[in-house]
C-alpha cells in the first residue's frame, strides 16, 4: 500500500530523480528483518534488563534508601543488603575469590564459605552506612568483556576533589545480570579477597580460613532482625 | 682543596649507597618460576610485616588522632581547598612525567590546569579545572618507569611512608626532587606544608581506611594487594592484559595445569 502510494507521490512530483526501488526494497527488507526479530525469539522475561541498566537502577535505589531521612540505620541497612543479595552472584563471586583453592574446600565447607563470606560482606560494609555524605552515582560507561560479562562504569561524585572510579562487572546467571566483582579506582575486590585467602589458605587449609571468616563475623555487629 | 675532597667524598659515599642498594635489590628480584602470578613479590615480608606494624601504631596513636581533630575542626569547603592547593603544587611532577611517558595530550592539560587553577582558582585553592572538563591525573616516576617496563621490584613498606616497591621508591626520590616549591620557601614553611598535606589527605581517607581495617582478614596483605593492583591501573592507565583478564574471571582457570 505505502509503496503504491510513495509511487504516485514520486512519480506526481516530477523532480525527474529515477525512482529510487533500491532504496525501498532495502527499506522494506529492513523492516521484514526487525519483524521477524520481533516475532523471532520470544523476550525472555518482561525484567531482562541490560547490565547499564541494572547497575543505573541498582545505584538509584541505593542513593535512594541512604537518603531516606526517616529511615533508621538498622532498617537501612537490611534493604540494602536486600538490594545487593538481589544483585549479586554470590556463588561465582566465592569461586572466583578462592580460585584454585576452591576445590580444596568440601562441598560443605564450599557452601559455608558462600555464606560467610556474603556475611562478612554486608557486615563490613553495612558498617559504613553512616560515612555516606550525599554522593551520587553516574553511570559513565559500558564495555563488553571476554565470557559474555559486562563492564559498567560508574564514578561516584563526591562533591569535591577525589571522584571515586567504580567499576561493576556482570555475568549473566539465569536469564539475570548479576554482578560478580567491584573494581574501586582499580582495585577489584575479587583480586584482593583473593591474595588475602590465598595466603591464609597456604598457611592454615580451609579450617583456618572459615575460622577467621567465622570469629571476624561474630565480632562485627551483626543484622538485628 | 677541602671542598673538593669533601665533593669527592659524597660522591664515592653516594656510589656505595647506590651499589648497595643496587645489589640488594637484585638479590631479591623473583627468581623464574617461584611464586604465583596472582601474588606480589614479597620476599621481605617478615621485615615488612614489622615496618607495617610500627606505621600502624603511629597511624593509630599520632596521625589518625590528628586527622579526626583536623577533619573535625576545618569546615568541608576549606578541607576541599587545602586538598586542591597541594593538589595544584604537584603540576610539575604530573607534567614532566606526562611528557616523559610521551603523553601530549596529558601533559598539556597538566599545563592548562595549572595555569587556569593558579590564576582562576586563587593561587591553586579552587579547582576550575575540573569543572570545565580537564580533571587531575597523577603522574610520577615510578609510573613513568613502569611505563617503559621497568619491573616493580620486591615490595617494600616503607616507615613512615607506607608501601612501595623498588621502583616506586626510587620514584619517590625522583618526584620529591620535582617539586621544586620547597627550595623556594623557607625550611619551616614547606615542613609545616608538608605536615599540613599529610594531615589533610589523612583526614580524606578516615572512612575508607576504617573500613578497609575491618573488611580484611589479613590487612597487611589487603594493603599489598590494593597497593600493587593501583599501581598498575595507574601505569596501564586502566587497561588489563588478557591473561591478567582470564586469571581473575574464569572459574576454571587454573594456572597449575
Amino acid at each position: 500500500m505505502t509503496l503504491t502510494t510513495t509511487t504516485r507521490n514520486e512519480r506526481m512530483s516530477g523532480n525527474g530523480q529515477p525512482f529510487p526501488y533500491r532504496r525501498i526494497l532495502a527499506g522494506v527488507s529492513v523492516g521484514l528483518i526487525c519483524l521477524l526479530a520481533l516475532c523471532g525469539p520470544p523476550p525472555s522475561s518482561a525484567a531482562e534488563r541490560v547490565p547499564k541498566q541494572v547497575v543505573k537502577d541498582l545505584a538509584d535505589h541505593a542513593v535512594e534508601i541512604l537518603r531516606n531521612q526517616s529511615l533508621p540505620k538498622d532498617e537501612k541497612r537490611t534493604e540494602l543488603e536486600a538490594l545487593a543479595y538481589a544483585n549479586m552472584d554470590f556463588q561465582t563471586l566465592s569461586r572466583l575469590v578462592l580460585a584454585r583453592n576452591w576445590r580444596r574446600l568440601s562441598k560443605a565447607q564450599q557452601e559455608e564459605f558462600v555464606e560467610e563470606f556474603k556475611r562478612h560482606l554486608s557486615v563490613t560494609y553495612g558498617e559504613r552506612i553512616n560515612d555516606y555524605k550525599n554522593e551520587s552515582v553516574q553511570v559513565t560507561g559500558e564495555r563488553q568483556e571476554p565470557r559474555g560479562d559486562y563492564t559498567v562504569q560508574t564514578k561516584i561524585l563526591r562533591g569535591g576533589p577525589g571522584d571515586v572510579e567504580v567499576d561493576y562487572r556482570l555475568r549473566q546467571r539465569d536469564n539475570q545480570w548479576k554482578i560478580i566483582d567491584v573494581t574501586v579506582e582499580g582495585v577489584s575486590l575479587v583480586a584482593n579477597f583473593r591474595s588475602q585467602f590465598q595466603e591464609i589458605m597456604a598457611n592454615g587449609g580451609p579450617d583456618k580460613l572459615l575460622r577467621l571468616l567465622r570469629e571476624k563475623n561474630e565480632r562485627g555487629e551483626p543484622l538485628k532482625s | 682543596m677541602q671542598a673538593a675532597r669533601r665533593g669527592y667524598g659524597v660522591t664515592k659515599q653516594r656510589r656505595t649507597a647506590i651499589i648497595a642498594f643496587l645489589a640488594v635489590a637484585l638479590c631479591l628480584l623473583p627468581k623464574p618460576g617461584t611464586g604465583q602470578a596472582e601474588t606480589v613479590s614479597d620476599p621481605l615480608q617478615p621485615l615488612n610485616r614489622k615496618i607495617f606494624w610500627f606505621n600502624e601504631k603511629v597511624d593509630v596513636y599520632v596521625l589518625e588522632p590528628t586527622a579526626r581533630a583536623y577533619d573535625h575542626v576545618v569546615p568541608d569547603p576549606v578541607q576541599t581547598s587545602v586538598t586542591n592547593f597541594f593538589n595544584n603544587l604537584y603540576f610539575l611532577v604530573n607534567f614532566t612525567n606526562s611528557a616523559l611517558q610521551a603523553k601530549p595530550t596529558d601533559a598539556g592539560r597538566a599545563l592548562v590546569r595549572f595555569l587556569l587553577n593558579t590564576v582562576g582558582g586563587m593561587g591553586g585553592l579552587f579547582d576550575p579545572a575540573t569543572s570545565l572538563g580537564l580533571p587531575l591525573k597523577f603522574e610520577d616516576v615510578g609510573q613513568t618507569l613502569g611505563y617503559w617496563g621497568v619491573p616493580p621490584g620486591p615490595y617494600l613498606v616503607l616507615p613512615l611512608l607506607g608501601p612501595s616497591n623498588i621502583r616506586d621508591a626510587v620514584g619517590r626520590a625522583g618526584d620529591s626532587a620535582l617539586r621544586v616549591y620547597p627550595y623556594f620557601v623557607p625550611g619551616y614553611v614547606s615542613f609545616g606544608g608538608t605536615v599540613l598535606e599529610v594531615v589533610d589527605f589523612r583526614a580524606s581517607l578516615l572512612g575508607d581506611i576504617e573500613g578497609a581495617r575491618k573488611a580484611s582478614l589479613d590487612y597487611y596483605i589487603f594493603v599489598r594487594d590494593a597497593y600493587d593492583q593501583r599501581r598498575r591501573a595507574l601505569i596501564n592507565d586502566g587497561t588489563v592484559s588478557k591473561e591478567q583478564e582470564k586469571e581473575l574471571y574464569d572459574v576454571d582457570y587454573d594456572d597449575s595445569e
